[in-house]
């Protein structure tokens, strides 16, 4: 009937006939639904607008596999197109309308991870993937471009504010945070002194394991993993505060993979902590904000997790502040384009998406777009700034700081950008890899 | 026609390029096989008989009107795909050849205010068009089944059916008039005449109908000019029980007939629906034993029109014989309807009970109101005989909504919903399908009614009933098809249009089904 | 608890609502978990199942708001007793004609 060379099935040998085994089902789950209510709300689709990056054909691929169709080299570029935002899999009627009822739900998130991984097994890698995980196993940390990355300066961020190291609740502060865009760790660190949270930094703190796990690297990603609970366990550690949505992603999703029961850390995200102190009037807004601002859903809170609520209770507490809204579920089809490596492999899809979003924002007549997302900031703030009226990207715990009276910015001027003042960082966002060659 | 197949070296790919440019064009396997299939009935297990040669991912007209034209040179069929939802198979290659897949062309081209019309490209969606319009206070209500997913130019393709269309019509009504590449490369405007924003003309023939409905056998949708109405101030959604699929029925005609002119569409669920939707809607398990069938009814309007008139349809409902459900069932179900698509877990096994993932398929008619109860009994008892037979079907029940734009009385959408197992299709069943839907079509035009009411009739199954339904017009198509599309590259093997080229042409089903019954 | 803790994500135990369904979480409700042998349910902890609920109900009310600036329900209309238009309906559902 066709052209095709008939695909040899052996010759991807046990690996692709495990995974197929593994995910024939879910992908049937998908494939005999066939609607495709996941496209529209796909940020990478809505600027590709190719079939081949849609969810629907990441599960439909797995049925040709099965079939003998084509193989994991045929497929693996396509799997780049996507930033686990988890709109998909959240829209699709298989989840939202009946996936607690049947305890099974979409999962394309996992689907992708695992193809990924099948890929890197099976010795298909993507260059730029490849390049930056071996930068960050060499350097513990991600490769955050533009600045300097070394073990010994993980906690450089730090500098003057005298925290301590250890002790029940530790702030683990994310990559992006710890080496480029400093004020936000900062800020973190001196919103939660100012309300009187009790914290400390690791001993040695690794790069999370996530953005490997997500990329296909998972031997990778465990042993940062090791690491990292290695530390916990040795400092007394009980509860771990993340300030970055892809750390609490990777800590309650990826690492109970890892340890099992054994894996007793509560995991707080810094919003839920910030809203609960305000709440509780242990912390107070002395400061007014006198500025129009909107809020952007990290997608790995509110998609992923369902966090929506406590950043605009914060919003919503500031004085001064007018708070512009776009509603939760409107933004599950809103991305910033900066997760899963899209930004390495794919820099000017992730160009495109943030430059969408930070001009939805615009068109509500605000002077700032707020984001609770350190690795958004970097990609909407290089778009933002481009606007004919330049748009600001702020993080919340950097507005929080200012709003409380203390002092978020970061320990340089180059590293930081300023408390509100926005970062305005050089066009090379998380691609151009070519710089760690 | 059958072309040979497309070598992933050939020269063709280059001749396409320079139409499309490098990203335009894609021969590589998954992005072929991935645009190959819809939610329709399709044998899966056949997959690869069906895959296309390639795929063109065009930015505008003239880039389709090139490769129409060069598909008429080289005798390569052509098939446009849109939003690839379709519960019909319009979009699925029968004859491989060139995909036309639209989904870059989905820009806003104009929003026009004053004389409120929206023009857009074929690959928008309307949900994410309608988040544009909001801005403006207007919208434009095309509301399927599918409505955040599907696009324009597949809603003109297959003239599609709007939930709330007894209020605002269907996409016919809603579309004033689009711009299409014809088999041969001419690009045209259709309308009602040829004003581009003119909704009723006299001048020459009803073009716009001609082309509305075309399954890609007349050519590929370009452009589409969009009626704007204003943003309903309400909802007003309401669904009753009844004790039986009897009184229900009665008070659906009696609430048809009501002549509220916000009256947005009424739909009746029949007792295999409750019962379907008792395993595991949570709006419906808790339901009493004795709600047997529902009927819903949705208003949309101002507050002043809709408050006085949703009084009065309450009240129709009750002396009718219903009992409300609810404001929160009502609601929440009515909210649930405008992305109402099958999930497969519904699918159960007669023997056993075990859920296992089935494809919907569902099947759709045009049927008068007095035929209903009798089109119920006979599909019920087709799907009932090969759920026995093989073991990998289930009945999910009947819907009857009404069909007619603003006259909501007289004729009904009726679909029947059919859970086929796909991981288990083979020949044998799926011929056995086949026949079942042949068997379905044929008691719809039984009972003086259409195969389709807003899928399509090209389907295997259908399409051999298509020219039985039509008649004398059917004659008609087939010198249309002849004369616009000489060479018949768009789409080729649809409708058994075949035959317009030679009376003796082989369905383009044959060979494909070595099973049988 | 504000945060996430592995040990809280187990599901409470299931009471059976009938033969098919079960609810484990208050106003949940599940399939019977005999019905999944040939399509098996997968481990999802508590606050995605939580998370999906919370979602759908939002969804809902988003699409709502897409459709209309507001909805009218049966309710309302019934408790504005003073309406003259009320002629005729009755909230116990008898048919009054």
């Amino acid at each position: 009937m066709t052209a095709d060379a008939p695909y040899d099935p052996t010759s991807d040998g046990e690996l692709q006939q495990e995974f197929v085994e593994q995910w024939r089902n879910a992908a049937y789950g998908c494939f005999s639904s066939g609607h495709k209510f996941c496209r529209e709300v796909c940020p990478v689709m809505q600027v590709t607008r190719n079939e081949n990056h849609t969810p629907t054909a990441f599960h439909a691929n797995v049925v040709a596999m099965e079939q003998g169709a084509y193989g994991i080299a045929d497929v693996a570029e396509d799997y780049v197109h996507c930033t686990q935002c988890g709109a998909c899999e959240l829209r699709c009627p298989n989840t939202l309308f009946t996936g607690d009822f049947y305890r099974n739900r979409t999962q394309t998130v996992k689907l992708v991870k695992a193809m990924r991984a099948l890929a890197v097994d099976s010795g298909v890698e993507q260059p730029h993937w490849k390049r930056w995980i071996e930068a960050t196993v060499d350097r513990r940390n991600e490769p955050v471009l533009e600045v300097p990355v070394e073990q010994e300066r993980v906690r450089d961020w730090a500098e003057g504010l005298d925290l301590a190291t250890g002790g029940e609740t530790v702030l683990f502060v994310d990559c992006e945070a710890a080496f480029f865009r400093t004020s936000v760790a900062r800020s973190t660190a001196q919103v939660l002194n100012a309300a009187g949270v009790e914290f400390g930094l690791m001993r040695e703190q690794w790069c999370c394991g996530g953005p490997a796990s997500e990329m296909g690297y998972t031997a990778h990603a465990r042993n940062f993993a090791e690491h990292n609970v290695a530390d916990w366990r040795a400092i007394g550690a009980r509860r771990i505060i993340t300030l970055d949505p892809h750390d609490y992603i990777t800590f309650t999703e990826d690492y109970p993979t890892y340890f099992g029961a054994a894996y007793d850390f509560e995991i707080l995200h810094i919003t839920e902590l910030v809203a609960d102190l305000v709440r509780d009037g242990k912390l107070t807004f002395t400061q007014p904000i006198e500025r129009v601002v909107t809020y952007h859903d990290p997608c790995r809170l509110n998609k992923r997790k369902g966090i929506h609520e406590s950043p605009r209770e914060i919003l919503r507490a500031i004085p001064g502040l007018t708070f512009k809204d776009v509603d939760h579920v409107t933004q599950w089809s809103y991305c910033s384009g900066a997760g899963a490596g899209l930004a390495i492999e794919k820099p000017e899809i992730t160009a495109e998406i943030s430059r969408r979003r930070v001009t939805q924002a615009a068109d509500l007549g605000v002077d700032a777009l707020v984001s609770a997302c350190v690795w958004s900031e970097r990609p909407l703030s290089e778009q933002g700034a481009k606007l004919e009226q330049p748009l600001d990207v702020i993080d919340l715990m950097e507005l929080v700081a200012q709003a409380a009276g203390v002092d978020g910015r970061g320990v340089t001027a180059v590293r930081s950008g300023g408390a509100v003042a926005g970062v305005r960082g050089g066009e090379a966002s998380r691609g151009a890899p070519e710089a760690l060659a | 026609m059958t072309a040979p197949p497309i070598a992933q070296s050939d020269p063709f790919l280059d001749e396409l390029r320079s139409i499309l440019g490098p990203d335009g064009v894609r021969a590589d396997k998954p992005a072929r096989w991935n645009r190959t299939r819809v939610p329709a009935p399709f044998p899966v297990h056949r997959w690869a008989d069906y895959a296309p040669d390639v795929v063109v991912l065009p930015r505008t007209a003239q880039e389709i009107a090139g490769v129409v034209r060069l598909a008429n040179r080289h005798g390569i069929p052509v098939v446009p795909r849109a939003g690839a939802t379709g519960l019909n198979d319009g979009a699925v290659p029968l004859r491989r050849g060139i995909i036309v897949d639209v989904k870059r062309m989905n820009q806003i081209r104009e929003i026009d205010l004053v004389d409120r019309t929206v023009t857009v490209g074929p690959g928008i969606n309307m949900l994410k068009l309608n988040e544009e319009l909001r801005k403006h206070g207007v919208m434009f209500p095309d509301d399927p089944a599918s409505y955040p997913c599907s696009l324009v130019g597949g809603r003109i393709g297959t003239s599609g059916w709007s939930l709330i269309g007894g209020r605002y019509g269907h996409t016919r009504d809603l579309v004033i008039s689009f711009e299409i590449v014809l088999p041969t490369g001419e690009i045209i405007r259709v309308g009602d005449g040829g004003g581009r924003k003119i909704r009723k003309s006299s001048t020459g023939y009803q073009l716009k109908h001609l082309f509305m409905g075309h399954q890609g056998t007349l050519g590929i949708v370009t452009e589409a000019t969009l009626e704007l109405v204003p943003r309903p101030e309400v909802e007003f959604a309401a669904f009753f029980h009844y004790p039986s699929f009897q009184a229900a029925y009665e008070s659906t005609g009696a609430l048809t007939k009501s002549g509220l002119a916000t009256l947005a569409g009424v739909v009746l669920f029949d007792e295999w629906k409750l019962r379907y939707l008792r395993r595991d809607d949570e709006a419906y398990i808790p339901q009493a034993e004795n709600v047997r069938a529902v009927v819903a009814t949705a208003m949309y309007g101002t507050r002043d029109e809709v408050k006085p008139a949703a009084r009065r349809l309450v009240r129709t409902a009750r002396e009718s014989g219903g009992t409300y459900l609810g404001d929160e069932v009502s609601q929440g179900d009515w909210a649930a309807r405008h992305d109402r698509y099958a999930t497969p877990l519904h699918g159960r096994l007669r023997t056993t009970g075990q859920v296992v993932p089935m494809s919907w398929h569902c099947e759709d008619a045009a049927i008068n109101y007095s035929a209903l109860p009798q089109v119920m009994e006979e599909w019920h008892a087709i799907a009932d005989r090969i759920i026995d037979r093989y073991g990998i079907f289930d009945d999910w029940g009947m819907f009857f909504y009404t069909n007619a734009a603003h006259k909501p009385w007289g004729d009904y959408l009726v679909e029947i919903d059919i859970g086929i197992w796909e991981q288990k299709l083979d020949d044998v069943n799926w011929a056995g399908w086949v026949e079942a839907k042949h068997d379905i079509a044929a008691v719809a035009l039984k009972y003086g009614g259409s195969i389709t009411a807003c899928h399509g009739a090209t389907r295997e199954g259908d399409a051999e009933l298509a020219a039985e339904e039509m008649g004398g017009g059917f004659e008609v198509m087939k010198a249309i098809k002849r004369v616009l599309d000489p060479n018949n590259i768009m789409n080729p093997g649809k409708y058994e249009l075949d035959t317009a080229y030679d009376p003796n042409a082989p369905s383009p089903f044959s060979g494909r089904r070595t099973g049988g019954n | 608890m504000l945060g996430f803790l592995l040990s809280r994500q187990r599901p409470p135990e299931a009471r059976r609502i009938n033969d098919d369904v079960i609810m484990r979480f208050d106003h949940v409700y599940e399939v019977a978990p005999g019905k999944m042998d040939l399509f098996p349910q997968q481990d999802i902890p508590a606050w995605d199942t939580l998370r999906i609920v919370a979602s759908r109900w939002d969804h809902l009310a988003w699409m709502h708001d897409h459709w209309a600036d507001s909805v009218l329900g049966v309710e309302e209309l019934e408790s504005e007793a003073d309406d003259p238009d009320l002629d005729g309906i009755q909230a116990s559902g008898v048919p009054s004609g």
